[in-house]
């Protein structure tokens, strides 16, 4: 489903993705680990369209998306949930939501509600607060929000950079039930996470990277490739 | 009738209505401004100049003979392209560059003092004056008020619901704030961000343009007009709140009342030096201005 190859990504003279290859199936949840600044969030921000690639390729089903407007990914199914949720201040939670709706911009107006309704499903607890302004919600609640509103457009990728940030332990336990009601659902999912005991419950795959190579990739059910993992990043 | 009332009557209620008049077609023009502002962070020294360039069309189309009500309509639909056309092709050219502010700020200037020098080439450097599409005045409660002006407060006012109607209420008004907080995150949402910004500078100008038909035949038409004006239009935009709607309003509405009563108990000398006082004292202690940006909460 994406395939990345020979990605390079700089900031100004900075090399920060230097020449990554990463392939992810169908339905697959893929995790992307690694110590702060190793560029996995740039990795992420490069496949959505908010920083242009310098070199390499980007392909989403077969079709690059490398060097495209960020809509135009979204609107080819690719969904990102960034690291600081980024709800935006006075909008409700329904306008936040339905903005989602702009992923999918030939949709008719009935499956745009049936879409929302579907998402206010999973998310009963947005669904109770669909007036309220977005910013005014809990931690999680934004979370959540932050991935529903990309869950509207019924993305078939899903990027989520750091979805446990800042949030307290049980919360997390919470937050991850959700993202496992959305593999269950066959959704497939490119995850950046620091809190590896909860991300490896759901990754199939894995790369760890180190000073934007990946250095590491493994599969989640072995347990060599675990520690392999967790000496990486420890080290 | 006590002498107070009648105080009230004949002096202080026909000033505080010249303020009105004066507040609502500042208001007008403003509301481009903020909105270009806010949306695009771009401070749209060519504003004024739109402004004209509305009276300007207006002026020719209705020596062709098209009636001053359909220009009401024609006049703002001419300037949306225009709108858009500059932001896609001058704007855009330096929005992403590191010194965007000084730069837009430097571009949109020129293009001012362009659009004013192609107004004196092909208008003349004198004021047209058009003629009063409402004829005649009304009294209620013993004042008297032009029709027009009174079209133009009633007109004036439906224009300013709607367009805030449009913003804070509508789905394309969502979409135009969250694209105003957070670009990227906006356009991952399939919002096609760039049209957007354009859409927003051609909807102000626009709003510009009707400004400019609306109040010529009050304030007339003539190359510098748009300079003139544009003073009051960024003095409420920076007292109301660079971006904010509400501010606008609010601003708009207060400084020129401001202006109307101090033209009264001063001097009309006075007013002007008073309400850019304020901008400055307003730039010093809360620079923000009294309400926030489009799409900042």
């Amino acid at each position: 489903m994406l395939d990345i190859r020979n990605l390079q990504t700089h900031y100004g003279r900075s090399h920060i993705i230097q020449g990554i290859d990463l392939s992810v199936a169908a339905g697959e949840v893929f995790g992307i680990f690694g110590r702060n600044g190793v560029g996995k969030t740039t990795l992420l921000k490069t496949v959505a369209g908010w920083v242009k690639p310098t070199g390499g390729e980007i392909a989403f089903n077969g079709a690059r998306i490398d060097g495209l407007q960020p809509h135009r990914i979204a609107r080819q199914g690719v969904g990102f949930v960034p690291e600081d949720r980024r709800i935006f201040p006075g909008l409700t939670v329904e306008e936040n939501l339905t903005l989602g709706f702009l992923q999918v911009p030939g949709r008719t107006g009935a499956a745009n509600r049936a879409a929302l309704a579907r998402v206010y499903e999973r998310f009963p607890r947005l669904a109770e607060r669909s007036g309220q302004l977005g910013t005014t919600l809990s931690c999680v609640e934004q979370q959540m929000l932050a991935m529903a509103r990309v869950m509207v457009g019924e993305p078939k990728l899903l990027l989520i950079d750091e979805p446990s940030e800042g949030l307290a332990p049980m919360i997390v336990a919470d937050l991850y039930a959700i993202i496992a009601g959305l593999r269950a659902a066959g959704c497939t999912i490119l995850l950046v996470e620091q809190n590896l005991g909860e991300a490896l419950k759901f990754c199939d795959r894995f790369i760890a990277m180190e000073r934007g190579c990946v250095v590491l990739s493994g599969k989640a059910d072995s347990q060599g490739d675990r520690d392999a993992l967790i000496e990486s990043i420890a080290v | 009738m006590s002498e107070a009332a009648q105080y009230f009557q004949f002096v202080l209620a026909p000033q505080m209505l010249i303020g009105l008049v004066l507040g609502v077609a500042v208001i007008l023009v403003a509301l481009g401004l903020t909105i270009i502002f806010g949306l695009l962070d771009v401070i749209n020294m060519s504003h004024g100049e739109f402004y004209a360039l509305g009276a300007f069309v207006a002026l020719a189309l209705s020596t062709i003979g098209l009636p001053f009500w359909l220009l009401l309509l024609l006049v703002p639909l001419i300037m949306l392209p225009v709108g858009y056309i500059v932001e896609r092709g001058l704007i855009q050219r330096v929005f992403h560059s590191g010194d965007r502010h000084v730069r837009t700020l430097l571009l949109t200037f020129g293009l001012g003092l362009v659009m004013e020098d192609a107004f004196r080439l092909v208008f003349g450097p004198n004021p047209h004056r058009p003629e009063t599409p409402i004829a005649g005045g009304v009294e209620a409660l013993g004042i008297f008020l032009p029709s027009y002006r009174l079209f133009l407060i009633i007109v004036g006012t439906a224009i300013i619901a709607a367009v805030a109607f449009v913003v804070y209420r509508t789905r394309l008004g969502a979409m135009v704030r969250a694209a105003a907080f957070d670009r990227d995150m906006a356009a991952s949402l399939g919002v096609p961000v760039q049209h957007v910004y354009a859409g927003a500078f051609a909807f102000g100008v626009a709003l510009a343009g009707l400004a400019g038909v609306l109040l010529a035949p009050i304030y007339s038409v003539f190359p510098t007009m748009g300079r003139d004006f544009i003073l009051m239009a960024f003095t409420v935009v920076i007292v109301g709140g660079m971006g904010s709607i509400t501010g606008v309003v609010v601003a708009g509405l207060l400084l020129t009342q401001i202006q109307a009563i101090v033209s009264l108990y001063i001097s009309p000398v006075w007013s002007d030096p008073i309400v850019f006082g304020i901008m400055v004292v307003m730039l010093m202690v809360r620079p923000q201005g009294l309400f926030g940006r489009l799409g900042h909460g």
